[in-house]
């Protein structure tokens, strides 16, 4: 009796872990095969030759992301992450180049009315979707109709038209309908754009990921299923999306049906989320992988490597002061002596040491260019912060009369990234430099450090910024009265009407306008000190030899593989 | 005893609707919204988005449609990533979670429960010491770094077995190893301790004064009395293990729902983390049932179905 | 016969008085006397307790030790190598090293003196291996740091981080914390865990019933998002992590005691002992908690570690203890991402976490041992 009673435990035990290591088994293989009978139904959906044995060949690049894509659908994209991966798989008007020139998508050429407001785009006749329908106009005009109403929730197509197309603010404050906005197909391969007013980076916007055209039947075909896998997306880009395990990673072929295709030379892209830097690294030292990320530490040891890379890029941080919701940082003294009391030469080489370089305004280093003599915009106007440590005590005493105050204590609203924990204790650390000052860094979720931003609650905050267009107008016209993502309570007349200015009545006289913008730049940094710069970010990388032709984007997608090719592996 | 089990059923469905009904009020407490970025949106458009998340009704509706979705076993569709169902989200996650949790399980629990043995019978000896060390390194290691250098050394010097991504068995190895260490120290520290209760006990001084080898009798009587400690311990440890561990996954690159749920949180992914919530919590009180239920199995001396 | 009666003269009344033959040879102790006495006889507990003052002692008074403040930032000697006086030996020298490979000797020894930017009078290289038929040639570079920086007269004892901050004062302020909330742990752990489970088994039926669906209600909200709560109503934290931790913390303790005590209340001892009429209260004090009592040391030393790098976790995913507070989680963590490079950052706060964890182990072996009656010589 005592030995079945034993037995019927131990059997259960056994069951129990069984039955659970079943189901754990079967949900894996269907999350993790490689041809399993997932895969043949999202090659009929795809239309691509083979399966995904043919992304292990010699063309292949294996590439890692810190995040899997949040949508594939380009009108409700916002980060970089699903732009990156709708740029490799869709073409647009344009797609950025080399040095960021945009090189012809789907339109073969443009021309522009007198007014600056008509853009007519020739489109080609020989571009398809991945389902074999043609790319026509009517597939931009229906996308960007789409991400303007209302009825999408798309954040960015109100935000990135809004003021640009004709109409788009209006329709998407639900007044106009959405037939109204300014963007016609002429015929299938015409389409026309009328613009709210002249914009000069007009070209270097229809790169931008939420101007990709969308097939219309087929998303209406598909709903709210739109974009969720890879069998209920098309591409017309370089590439298709043949797999999408969501969490674990994604492959991408080579789209034979591209107008452009024999200048794809990659068969494919295999890409897996991984989210820990060490981890990367040692999947890149196993020969897993083509590139990867480092971290500071890392770069100590990696220095000397071949493989190791420095990219800059156009992005920018700084510390927003929140000048409404505090006494202190509403006046300007104690804003400039913030500015001037933090070192940055040593912030950029100890702690962040991956090639970053100091901010000294809010137009990054190599971005935009006098269209005159070519100077860097960041040349002409120099430096416009500086660390003077005595400077700024001088200032803080100023602002500390002014206020009538002895001490101050401020609350900082502190990073999540891994070098944020080091950069807040640093920045705590120089700004206390100021006598009288404490700073508490408070640590917050991600999404509620988001909410506070929007609803200023905070009074200092690290916070950063990268271009959605080639123009110093991205970075400057933020900080225009109640702008969307000013959020720091600046509010200057004289400001808005120079950003106004530049954007209206100089928008044809390139050189006027771009003195303007150094001169509001100034205004900005220097007289009403409304944001305290820190750096502008680079990337330090590992990239195998053997993988040439990637091109580094400022802005939009990171990567653009269309051209990239492996040799000599 | 059946009538017993229905009852602890009922109380199930009881709890899991409390539990349901917590989290929901919790949920709601917290600050925040879906939307990410609010102010680029108009105001007409975020009516739209609410609308579509249900969240333009009252609370007190929204949290009937809600109890009323999930009988049908409607979870609601992610905040954070478009249109996507919670429950395809839940399982496309919960999978490779269950398979290291699984195994690590399975295999920390034999060797915890070998090792802790041996300590026992050597009392105080050097295996004693040696097994109670590599315990409390073990748990005194936090695990990331015990991840981290295995995947270092085994994956990348020693290169037997791959650093990390989830493409087959052999990538379930590494993983399943940093997550056994915790079922192995605490299955080999309670084996011990139970162990060495019994080995002073009468009836095994009885029963060695009858001749009957020295590891037989301890491991047939010590085990049984073992187990009630073990599997209380366990069986959480279990579900906490299977359900996912943020620092495991994200070091060896596994899609699995502790990174997840993380991720919900940082998001305020609300439909995600009452989700995952909501089958964490079947899982604990189910695993809780079947052990009150071996409870008597094991120690019939045991009864819970009577009660005053 | 008579020959053979002894005779009666021969024999003495012994001398015992009445009382005496009641005495016991052995003194007579208390249950905790008895244990103290045996646990002092246990060198492996002794040792283990010893270290455990030394740590606290040093978590109290290691920051006064040296002149370095704890938030004391200076970047320009950030990741400096441990440096002790006289302990040289044992690789406290304040050097760095790396081995650079390259295909010729030159090309290694030039990437060797690059990897430590060049400054050629602190870099001592050595060629390890010449290369050649295939294998990369070696060079390994030894790098004064103390030297090239100038700071000869300086000793950063446990070095210092990525921040130039002194890893010695940082460790022990570090202690101090990761103490505080180990202890608060097993203090719930004792307290509310131990009454709860041994309450809710002793009464058992619905008594049972309804305790046990109250903790299923706790567990099954996430630990994750009642911190979350706390931190949003309160300030990140010690006080929010020390709350997160009051309310869940206690649950695992409580369902232990409560499987242990369903299987002893219906044993002969406890049975005897309400036969004879003790009150509940009495017969939980002096009869089950006992008997539980190598399983309560057993379980608080899990708890201990547990509470320790939940904080740690919380700080991983950016909701512990706000900047620049350590503790050594933070340090561990914080340590572990320049492993590789600059593996003193993470080596102590490790070593005194891992000193830490098996000193309690020990000390609770022993106490385990000396509060079983059975073990009694």
């Amino acid at each position: 009796m005592k030995k079945t009673n034993w037995l019927l435990l131990v059997l259960a035990l056994v069951l129990s872990m069984f039955l659970v290591a079943c189901s754990g088994g079967d949900s894996t293989d269907e999350g993790s095969s490689d041809d399993g009978s997932t895969d043949t139904e999202q090659d009929s959906g795809s239309d691509s030759e083979g399966d995904s044995e043919a992304a292990s060949g010699e063309q292949v690049l294996n590439l890692i992301d810190g995040a899997e894509i949040p949508t594939m659908d380009a009108s409700l994209a916002t980060d970089a992450v699903a732009f990156q991966w709708l740029g490799s798989t869709m073409d647009g008007l344009y797609r950025l180049g080399e040095n960021a020139e945009p090189e012809p998508g789907i339109a073969k050429d443009h021309t522009v009315s007198d007014d600056a407001l008509t853009w007519t785009f020739n489109l080609r006749d020989d571009a398809v979707w991945s389902n074999g329908d043609p790319v026509t106009a009517n597939d931009f005009v229906y996308a960007w109709q789409r991400a303007v109403d209302p009825d999408t929730g798309s954040e960015y197509g109100p935000y990135m038209m809004g003021g640009v197309i004709k109409n788009a603010t209006d329709i998407a404050a639900g007044d106009t309908p959405v037939e109204e906005l300014g963007v016609k197909a002429v015929d299938d391969t015409t389409l026309e754009v009328t613009l709210e007013k002249p914009i000069p980076y007009f070209e270097s916007l229809t790169t931008f990921g939420t101007f990709l055209p969308l097939n219309q039947a087929f998303v209406e075909e598909q709903g709210d299923q739109y974009a969720l896998e890879a069998d209920t997306l098309l591409s017309n880009g370089p590439f298709v999306m043949t797999e999408w395990s969501h969490g674990e990673g994604w492959t991408l072929e080579k789209n034979e049906d591209y107008w452009d295709a024999e200048n794809v030379k990659l068969a494919g892209i295999n890409v897996k989320v991984v989210k820990d830097t060490a981890t990367g690294v040692n999947l890149y030292e196993t020969g897993e992988i083509d590139r990867t990320g480092l971290s500071a530490e890392f770069v100590d040891q990696y220095r000397t490597s071949e493989d190791f890379r420095i990219e800059e890029e156009p992005v920018l941080f700084y510390l927003k002061m929140n000048q409404e919701a505090n006494e202190i940082l509403g006046n300007v003294n104690a804003r400039k002596a913030i500015q001037h009391v933090i070192d940055r030469q040593s912030m950029v080489d100890v702690i962040l040491n991956n090639g970053s370089i100091p901010a000294v305004g809010d137009i990054p280093a190599n971005f935009v260019s006098h269209p005159e003599s070519g100077e860097d915009f960041r040349e002409l106007n120099g430096d416009l912060v500086t660390n003077d440590v005595d400077k700024a005590q001088e200032l803080w005493t100023t602002a500390k009369e002014e206020l009538g105050i002895d001490t101050a204590e401020l609350n900082y609203l502190g990073g999540d990234t891994e070098v944020a924990k080091n950069l807040d204790a640093y920045i705590k650390d120089q700004l206390e430099k100021l006598e009288g000052l404490t700073v508490n860094v408070q640590s917050v979720p991600f999404q509620e450090r988001l909410d506070r931003d929007t609803s200023m609650d905070y009074e200092l905050q690290n916070s950063g910024w990268g271009p959605d267009y080639i123009d110093p107008n991205t970075f400057l016209n933020m900080w225009v009265t109640d702008g969307g993502n000013n959020k720091t309570g600046y509010a200057n007349e004289d400001y808005d009407a120079m950003i106004e200015k530049a954007n209206n009545e100089l928008a044809q006289k390139p050189v006027e306008r771009f003195e303007l913008f150094l001169e509001a730049e100034k205004k900005l940094i220097q007289e009403d000190a409304v944001l305290a710069p820190l750096y502008q970010r680079a990337a330090a990388q590992l990239w195998k030899p053997h993988v040439k032709g990637v091109i580094v984007n400022p802005m939009g997608p990171d990567y653009n593989y269309k051209h990239a090719y492996i040799e000599g592996k | 005893m059946t009538r017993y089990i229905i009852q602890r059923l009922v109380y199930m469905i009881i709890t899991m609707f409390l539990i349901a009904t917590f989290t929901f009020f919790l949920m709601k407490f917290l600050p925040g919204t879906p939307l990410s970025a609010a102010d680029k949106l108009s105001e007409e458009q975020q009516q739209v988005v609410l609308e579509k998340y249900g969240l333009d009704d009252p609370v007190p509706v929204q949290y009937f449609n809600y109890i009323f979705n999930l009988l049908q076993g409607d979870m609601g569709i992610s905040f954070q990533f478009d249109n996507r169902e919670v429950t395809t989200i839940i399982f496309e996650r919960i999978g490779p979670s269950m398979t290291l949790g699984v195994q690590a399980m399975v295999i920390g629990t034999i060797l915890g429960m070998l090792l802790g043995l041996v300590s026992a019978i050597y009392h105080n000896g050097f295996l004693d010491y040696g097994s109670t060390f590599i315990a409390v390194i073990g748990k005194s290691i936090p695990s990331f770094v015990f991840a981290g250098i295995l995947q270092y050394f085994v994956g990348v010097k020693l290169g037997w077995f791959p650093v990390a991504l989830w493409e087959g068995w052999e990538y379930t190895v590494l993983p399943t190893v940093a997550l056994a260490i915790f079922p192995i120290a605490i299955a080999a520290r309670f084996m011990r301790t139970e162990m060495l209760e019994v080995m002073g006990s009468d009836y095994i001084t009885t029963a060695r004064a009858k001749g009957v080898n020295k590891f037989g009798v301890v491991f047939k009587h010590g085990l049984r009395n073992a187990l009630i400690p073990l599997i209380t311990v366990l069986g959480p440890l279990a579900i906490g293990l299977m359900t996912g561990t943020l620092v495991i996954e994200n070091i060896f690159a596994v899609p699995g729902i502790g990174e997840q749920f993380v991720k919900a949180i940082n998001t305020n992914d609300f439909p995600i983390i009452m989700g995952t919530t909501l089958l964490i919590a079947f899982l604990f009180i189910f695993i809780v049932l079947i052990i009150d239920l071996l409870y008597g199995v094991i120690d019939p001396r045991i009864r819970l179905a009577e009660g005053e | 016969m008579e020959n053979h009666k002894p005779s009666k003269d021969l024999f003495v009344p012994v001398d015992r008085a009445e009382n005496e033959s009641e005495k016991i040879t052995r003194p007579s102790l208390s249950f905790w006397q008895d244990s103290f006495i045996r646990l002092r006889k246990n060198v492996g507990a002794m040792i283990g307790l010893f270290v455990l003052l030394f740590i606290g002692f040093m978590a109290i008074f290691g920051p006064y030790m040296n002149p370095y403040g704890e938030f004391e930032q200076d970047l320009s000697r950030a990741k400096m190598p441990p440096k002790v006086e006289g302990l040289g030996w044992l690789g406290m020298d304040g050097m760095l090293t790396s081995v650079q490979t390259a295909d010729t000797v030159e090309g290694a020894e030039e990437k060797a003196l690059m990897r430590f930017n060049n400054q050629e009078e602190f870099i001592t290289t050595s060629v390890l291996s010449e290369g050649g038929n295939g294998e990369p040639a070696e060079v390994e570079a030894v790098y004064d740091v103390y030297g090239a920086k100038g700071l000869e007269d300086q000793n950063f004892w446990f070095g210092t981080d990525g921040l130039g901050r002194d890893l010695w004062t940082r460790t022990w302020k570090g202690t101090r914390i990761s103490l505080y909330i180990a202890l608060l742990a097993a203090a719930i752990d004792m307290v509310i865990g131990v009454a709860y489970g041994g309450i809710s088994a002793y009464y058992g039926g619905r008594v049972d019933n309804i305790m046990q669906r109250i903790i299923e209600i706790i567990v099954g909200i996430p630990n994750l998002v009642i911190v979350i709560l706390m931190i949003l109503i309160l300030e990140p934290g010690i006080i929010s992590i020390t709350i997160a931790l009051t309310i869940t913390g206690w649950i695992g303790m409580a369902r232990i005691i409560r499987g242990q005590v369903l299987k002893l209340k219906n044993q002969e001892f406890v049975l005897a002992s309400k036969t004879l009429g003790a009150q509940d209260n009495r017969v939980l004090r002096k009869h089950l908690v006992p008997n539980v009592l190598g399983l309560i040391i057993i379980n608080t030393m899990f708890t201990i570690p547990n509470a320790i790098f939940f904080e740690a976790f919380l700080s991983f995913i950016g909701l512990g203890l706000p900047t620049p507070i350590a503790s050594l989680g933070t340090l561990i963590e914080d340590g572990f991402n320049s492993l590789q490079i600059y593996p003193h950052i993470l080596l102590f706060p490790a070593i005194i976490i891992s000193l830490l964890m098996i000193a309690f182990n020990i000390l609770a072996d022993g106490l385990r041992d000396a509060f079983d009656p059975k073990m009694r010589e």
